[in-house]
Formats: structure tokens, C-alpha cells, sequence
């Protein structure tokens, strides 16, 4: 126990210490990735203007805060792209992590999660900006905050093992890029990433319910702007910790099988 | 078996624009679910804006992107001298040699829902909204290449190649929406920093009957003070670059 | 009982079969066809601990294969093979601590950090004793000439300086089996020399079983007693190297130095080089003593020696025939 701890703080580290090197490809990245949000705000602040003030029960300020706790969200919850496994596959980095006498999805975990304590700085002054422009409506208590850093976490939890799992098909065939695309473009539309699911038609919102996309995005956000009762929020947390070990499950199944045909076939 | 590949790739193409399309158009359903217009935007409207937006990225990736990609590259390994020694205008050259073929799969899609929406607008395109249409998209598109050779010959040292394409890709997607939607100094930077407004919503307002031939007037003298800036900016860049790799 | 022990090891590919034309090219849309490819063909070869094994043959002759399988990464398809007395593909944790696989042209080490990170990284996933981490870091920094090396960050080594920093860290935990795999393509002759010097030394110190796959015979000769030729997934030849050149050269070379030689000297056999007091031949192993003989009686000769071409000049030829004869 205490030698994975200290294997995941060394992973940390050095992705610490990595993508500090990095910081300005970072900031690019997240300066370019806040344009997506910011679009589907002035859209929907217009149309709640248009409609006197208030869409599907969000006013502008409830827009505002929506769209811009998404942004926090959203780099929380970017993670191991499933197309990072045909360059592992080519260029034999899946040959090192299969001669560590580690499972490599440690590794990952604890070098994303090290990245997150980069990201989470960074983007304070970037919120700090989104504030001052558009005024969110926003004030969370200090219970909301710890919860909401729960939540926060349990989405890049979910998210990560999901996406793990979902690259791992990539050992069995190389024409991935149809499904993973689909995968996002559902996950997009079903996950509060494009509008709050209240806003969608009530079949599309039963429909999320049933798949593991709204934990990670909608979920976290609504945490921390209020639109969910305490008891409601642990519910939440226990359905990221649900969709995380049904995630992790379906990662070591398909790692197994995975492993075992790329042994077979060859590297 | 290069026929096959081939195929595959086209495949891969049309299904990722699909995709995409079926986005867009959630989007504007959705969008008016709630509202009949969008700041005096009609549904078909909007969806001619997302067409010129699809096809006008299409032209971007195609032609644009990949030229500029090539001349980061080819500063930063020192082989633009190749470029220059030929005996044509480096400039012509640098903008010209790299064609990503892949891309006309968008161009086709957007100019698909732009004729699906001008079928459905209230009022039908007559020859001058036409013409003005296809004008428009010209000055936006060599708007866009000017921004672009800008920016990579002045930012290039600074920020890899990937940073910018991302950074212009997020950015890009705000011309999905007319620009009036947007707050003033959005809007304005929309317009005069990276001029999405004048390549997509500038054309769709042509088509739409909304152009003013002020707009036009501005459109034309902008592309023309771009396009003696970035000829300018091209030059400084190449006598920097010279005195640099000496 | 060997710390490597194969026995029949088979591995074959399937490989999709090409075909030119379009028509091909969409019934294989359809209906992919396959051919089996046999990479490893039926090798057999016990490596007791401490010995250092050097491992040739052309590129494509199965070796790579070979070494992947000893180290786990892929399972044989016959055969038995067996490393400090696991099942390799099992991949277990103490099997896996025990080893150590060095790719020529593979980076473990993270690119943008000093070494020094890297290896404090690597302490933990092998969860090394402070002490013995410590122990060994500073001994191969030592053996290595690592001191200026370790703290800057990798991509600004050259490549000797990074493949130095590489098997140093691959070291770290004091593996029982190393394979390596082509570590000094790419290098520069002092870069070579230092890491064959390091790898010895390695082994002579700690008992470790090398299996060294390479192109440059020098890495060989320099450090390897026993070679084992793979050719086509075959085992060509398992022994010393000495007899290496006894099996596969085919001619010698005989060197006589004598006071004026003659103009021509092709009556005698064919001439490679010529120097003033100097001439060299190259003959078959059956004409040598003849020649030998003959020069001796007709000329007034101070110097005669008699040599196998050089191991590499062997090797080339061995690989140069097609190979179906030496089965």
C-alpha cells in the first residue's frame, strides 16, 4: 500500500514537473478550449433574453455560472485520449509498460491526476477573467465547495476509467476512430456538455440517466451552483463511484483479453 | 490496395462530417425548441450560417492550414531556404503548396446544407444576393489567409505549430452563430482581430437579403489593407529569418 | 538449472496476403486472406546464470522475436521457454523484477527531465530499498561517467550520452537477466566501448545472464564467449566463437612477407592485398596448406601467417546463402 503511494506520488511529480514545462502549450490549450463554453452562452443568453429572462429555469447569471464552472469541469475531466493507444501499439511504448511489473493504468491515473493540481491552478486566473465578463450568478457555501472538489474528482474518475477502457479496444482492431467518435458525439449531446440536460426534451433526459456521461460533466456543475439538494449530491457521488467501478471492471476485462491477443499476434 | 486505403479514409471523412452536421442541426433545434429566432435570425437562416460555416472550414483545412503548418515547419528545421531560392514569389509559394485533399468532403457537406436552407428561406436569393454571396466568401476566405500568415510569421517562434491550429480551431467555431449574437468587444474582435465575421457571417448575410453595401465597402478595403499588411509582415519576416539562420 | 531454458520454441505470424489490383483490393474487403509466417522456427538452447550469450543474425531472422518472448511480451505459439524459472508470458511481478529488456533505439526515460527523476521514478515502481537504490545509482554514474548527465534533461543528450543514462536506469534494479537489444546501434565508437566495458562489468560484478542481440561484431567478440546464429527462425550454429569461423568460413587468408616479391603472382592463387614486402592471398581452407607449402619452397619467405577472415566478413557470408542448407 504505502509502495503505491509512493509510486503514485513519484508519477505525480513528474508530471508536475513535465507539464510545468509545458505551461504555455497548456495555457493555449485552455485559452483555446473556453471559446466552446463561452459560444454556448452568449447563444443561450440570447434566447433567455428573448424569452424575457429565463430559459428551461435558467436565468443569464445561471447561464453564466453553468457554462463557466464548465470550464473547470471540463479540464478536470479531459484525460487519456483512446487514440493515445495506436501510437503506444506503433511505437512500443505498450512494449515498456508490459515489461514494468506494474498494471501501466496506475501509471496514467497518477500522472493525470499530478497534471489535474497543474490544470486546477491554471485556471484560476482564466475563471477569474469569465467572472468579471459575465457575471455569474453565483455563491456557494463552504459545504457546497467540499462537496463540489468531491464531485470533481469523482467525474475525472469516471471519465478516465471510461475512456481507458473505451482505448482499449484499439488492441483488437485499429479502425477505432467511428466508434470513439460516436462515443463523443453521444457523450456530448447526453452528458450536459452541449446544454444542461434540462434543456433537452425529457426522453433524452431519461436516456442519460441510463449511461455514465452526465457524472462526469452535468453532475459536478450542478454541484457547485446550487441546483441540487444535499441529499441529492451524495446520491450523485455515489452514482460516480458506481459508474467508476463498472468502468474499472470493463478496463481490467479488456486489458486481460487485450494483452493476452496482442501476446498472441505480436507486436 | 492504395485505391482501398483510399476509401477507408473517405469513409472515415463523410462519417466524421456526418457527425458533426447532426451536431449543428441538435443544436439548432434545440435552439429553437425554446425561441422563434435568434436575434432576427430565422431557423433556415441560421442553418444557411452553418452551412457557409462547415464549408468555409472545409477550405480552411484544405488549403489554408496545411501551408501553414508546412512553413513552421520548414522555419524551424531551416529548410525554407529551399523555398527561397526558387526563382517565384516565396510568398505565393508558401501559400500554395500543400493541399489537403480530405477536407473537400466539408467543403461538399457545408455547400449540401447551404442549399438545403436557401431552399427553405422566406425570401428566395435573387442574382445580386448571389453574387454578392459569392464575392463575400471570396474577401472572407483571403481574409482568413491573411490572418493566418500573420500570425504564423510574426507568432511562430514563439508557439508550436499544434498550440495555434488548436487555439484557431476553438476559436473558429464561434462563426457558427452570426456575430451579432455576441457582446460588442466579441464581436468586434470577431471581426477586425480574427475575421470570422466577414468569411461566414458576412456571406450568409448576403444570401439572406441583410447585406448593406456599406459592409461590402468595409469587407473590400479590409481585405485589400490585409493583404498589403501581410505582404509587409512576409517580408520583415523573411529578412528576420535570413539574418537569423546566417 | 539454467537461468534460461527454451526447448522447441516456435513462433509464426499471420500476415495478410497483398495483392495488386482493385479487384483484389475489394474481395479483401470482404474475405481477408492470410499466410502464416514463421518467425521462430523450433529453437532449442539452455543459458546457465553468468554466462553472456550473444545472439546475431540478419534483421528479420527471429531474434527480436526471440528476446520478446524471453522477456514476455509474447507467447510462443510452440515450445516451451523458461527464464529463472518462470513462464515469461505470465508476467509476473517477481519474474518482471528480476529482468531487464534494452531496446537500441527505445527510450524509457521520461524525455523532458533529468535522468535523476527518472530513476527516483523507477525506485518506486520497483519498490527498491532507499539504500541499494542509492548503491546502485551512484555505482553506474561511476562506471558510466554519468556525473554531468544525470541532471539535465534527457532530450539534450546526445545519443551515447542518452543510451549511457538508458541502461543505467534499466539497471537500477540489479536484474538477474538482462536482454539487450541492439544498445549500441547508433553509437559512436567511445560511446560502444564504454558500454560493452559497462555491461562486463555489470555481469562480472553481480552473476547476471546477458543476452545481447547486435549488428556490430565488435560488441560480440568483446563481450560474448558463446554465440548462438539464428537465420530464417533457424538455429544456425550454438557454440564458442572461435568456432564460429571453423563452421561457416568457407577460405583463410595467408600473409607472407619475403624481400622482393614478384609482379605477378596469380600462378600461386588469388591475390587481395599487396604491400612492398608484403602479399596476402585468400584461398579455400583445402588449398591453405597447399599454398602454404608451395610459397615456402619457392620463396625466400621471413614471415607466413595463416588467418580466418574476419568474423564479420564470416557472418555476412553465412547470412548471404540462402539458408536452406544449413538445416
Amino acid at each position: 500500500m504505502i509502495a503505491y503511494t509512493r509510486m503514485y506520488a513519484g508519477w505525480a511529480r513528474v508530471a508536475i514537473l513535465e507539464q510545468f514545462q509545458y505551461r504555455v502549450a497548456n495555457y493555449f490549450y485552455m485559452i483555446g478550449m473556453v471559446a466552446e463554453p463561452v459560444i454556448y452562452l452568449v447563444v443561450w443568453s440570447t434566447v433567455a433574453e428573448q424569452r424575457g429572462g429565463a430559459v428551461g429555469g435558467f436565468t443569464a447569471g445561471d447561464l453564466a455560472a453553468y457554462y463557466i464552472v464548465w470550464t473547470l469541469v471540463r479540464n478536470m475531466n479531459i484525460v487519456l485520449t483512446p487514440y493515445a493507444w495506436e501510437q503506444r501499439i506503433k511505437e512500443g511504448e505498450l512494449v515498456t509498460d508490459l515489461l514494468r511489473p506494474v498494471h501501466p493504468v496506475h501509471r496514467d491515473l497518477a500522472y493525470f491526476g499530478g497534471w489535474k493540481l497543474v490544470v486546477i491552478v491554471m485556471w484560476l486566473p482564466i475563471a477569474a477573467v469569465l467572472t468579471w465578463i459575465f457575471r455569474p450568478s453565483l455563491d456557494p457555501s463552504a459545504a457546497e465547495i467540499g462537496l463540489f472538489a468531491v464531485a470533481l474528482w469523482g467525474g475525472f474518475f469516471v471519465r478516465f476509467f471510461a475512456l481507458w477502457a473505451l482505448g482499449l479496444v484499439t488492441l483488437w482492431t485499429t479502425r477505432v476512430s467511428a466508434l470513439f467518435e460516436l462515443y463523443f458525439t453521444a457523450e456530448l449531446l447526453l452528458s450536459g456538455r452541449l446544454v444542461p440536460l434540462s434543456l433537452m426534451p425529457t426522453w433524452v433526459q431519461t436516456l442519460a440517466d441510463f449511461l455514465p456521461f452526465q457524472w462526469a460533466f452535468q453532475f459536478p456543475i450542478e454541484t457547485l451552483i446550487g441546483r441540487r439538494s444535499t441529499a441529492e449530491i451524495w446520491l450523485g457521488i455515489g452514482m460516480q463511484a458506481l459508474w467508476t467501478c463498472v468502468a474499472i471492471g470493463v478496463t481490467a476485462v479488456l486489458w486481460r483479453r487485450g494483452t493476452r491477443r496482442f501476446a498472441a499476434v505480436g507486436g | 490496395m492504395n485505391e482501398l486505403q483510399y476509401r477507408v479514409n473517405l469513409v472515415v471523412q463523410v462519417f466524421q462530417s456526418a457527425l458533426a452536421v447532426a451536431t449543428g442541426l441538435v443544436g439548432l433545434w434545440l435552439v429553437f425548441s425554446q425561441t422563434d429566432d435568434l436575434v432576427g435570425w430565422g431557423a433556415p437562416e441560421l442553418l444557411a450560417v452553418m452551412g457557409v460555416h462547415i464549408a468555409m472550414g472545409g477550405v480552411i483545412q484544405m488549403v489554408i492550414e496545411p501551408n501553414m503548418a508546412k512553413l513552421m515547419d520548414d522555419v524551424r528545421r531551416g529548410t525554407l531556404d529551399y523555398v527561397l531560392t526558387k526563382p517565384a514569389d516565396s510568398q505565393a509559394l508558401v501559400s500554395m503548396r500543400e493541399v489537403r485533399i480530405w477536407s473537400f468532403v466539408d467543403v461538399v457537406v457545408g455547400a449540401i446544407v447551404l442549399g438545403v436552407a436557401v431552399v427553405n428561406l422566406e425570401r428566395s436569393v435573387g442574382w445580386i444576393d448571389a453574387a454578392g454571396f459569392a464575392a463575400a466568401l471570396l474577401l472572407g476566405a483571403i481574409m482568413i489567409y491573411c490572418f493566418w500568415l500573420i500570425l504564423t510569421t510574426t507568432a511562430f517562434r514563439l508557439v508550436r505549430v499544434e498550440n495555434i491550429l488548436e487555439l484557431f480551431q476553438g476559436v473558429y467555431q464561434a462563426g457558427r452563430w452570426p456575430v451579432a449574437i455576441y457582446p460588442f468587444w466579441l464581436r468586434t474582435s470577431l471581426t477586425f482581430l480574427v475575421p470570422l465575421a466577414f468569411a461566414i457571417t458576412v456571406p450568409a448575410e448576403s444570401l439572406t437579403s441583410r447585406l448593406t453595401p456599406g459592409t461590402f465597402v468595409l469587407a473590400s478595403s479590409f481585405t485589400a489593407a490585409l493583404l498589403i499588411v501581410t505582404r509587409i509582415v512576409w517580408r520583415v519576416g523573411l529578412r528576420y529569418y535570413s539574418g537569423a539562420s546566417a | 538449472m539454467p537461468a534460461i531454458h527454451v526447448d522447441g520454441l516456435t513462433k509464426l505470424y499471420r500476415v495478410p496476403v497483398r495483392q495488386a489490383g482493385l479487384r483484389a483490393s475489394v474481395r479483401s474487403l470482404v474475405k481477408r486472406r492470410f499466410r502464416d509466417v514463421v518467425a521462430v522456427d523450433d529453437i532449442s538452447f539452455d543459458i546457465e546464470p553468468g554466462e553472456v550469450v550473444g545472439f546475431l543474425g540478419p534483421n528479420g531472422a527471429g531474434k527480436t522475436t526471440t528476446l520478446k518472448m524471453l522477456s514476455g511480451l509474447l507467447h510462443p505459439d510452440a515450445g516451451v521457454v523458461e527464464v529463472l524459472g518462470h513462464t515469461p508470458s505470465h508476467r509476473r511481478r517477481e519474474f518482471l523484477s528480476r529482468i531487464t529488456l534494452v531496446m537500441g533505439n527505445r527510450n524509457q526515460l521520461s524525455w523532458d527531465l533529468p535522468a535523476l527523476d527518472s530513476f527516483e521514478l523507477n525506485k518506486s515502481i520497483y519498490r527498491l530499498e532507499p539504500e541499494s537504490f542509492v548503491e546502485a545509482r551512484d555505482e553506474y554514474v561511476e562506471l558510466l561517467g554519468l556525473e554531468t548527465l544525470v541532471d539535465k534533461p534527457v532530450r539534450n543528450l546526445s545519443l551515447g550520452e542518452r543510451m549511457k543514462v538508458e541502461i543505467a536506469g534499466a539497471l537500477l534494479h540489479r536484474p538477474d537477466v538482462l536482454f539487450l537489444d541492439e544498445p549500441t546501434i547508433g553509437l559512436d565508437v567511445t560511446a560502444q566501448r564504454k558500454l560493452r566495458e559497462f555491461v562486463a562489468e555489470y555481469s562480472r560484478r553481480y552473476g547476471a545472464t546477458v543476452m545481447l542481440t547486435s549488428h556490430y561484431m565488435a560488441d560480440v567478440v568483446a563481450l560474448a564467449k558463446r554465440v548462438i546464429v539464428i537465420h530464417h527462425g533457424r538455429l544456425l550454429y550454438d557454440g564458442g566463437l572461435g568456432g564460429l569461423a571453423a563452421r561457416f568460413a568457407s577460405s583463410k587468408k595467408i600473409t607472407v612477407t619475403m624481400a622482393a616479391p614478384p609482379a605477378d603472382l596469380s600462378p600461386y592463387g588469388p591475390v587481395i592485398a599487396r604491400e612492398t614486402d608484403k602479399v596476402t592471398f585468400e584461398v579455400s581452407r583445402a588449398e591453405t596448406s597447399g599454398l602454404a607449402a608451395r610459397l615456402l619452397r619457392d620463396f625466400e619467405v621471413s614471415d607466413l601467417t595463416i588467418e580466418d577472415p574476419p568474423i564479420e566478413d564470416v557472418i555476412e557470408r553465412v547470412f548471404e546463402e540462402p539458408g536452406d542448407d544449413w538445416a
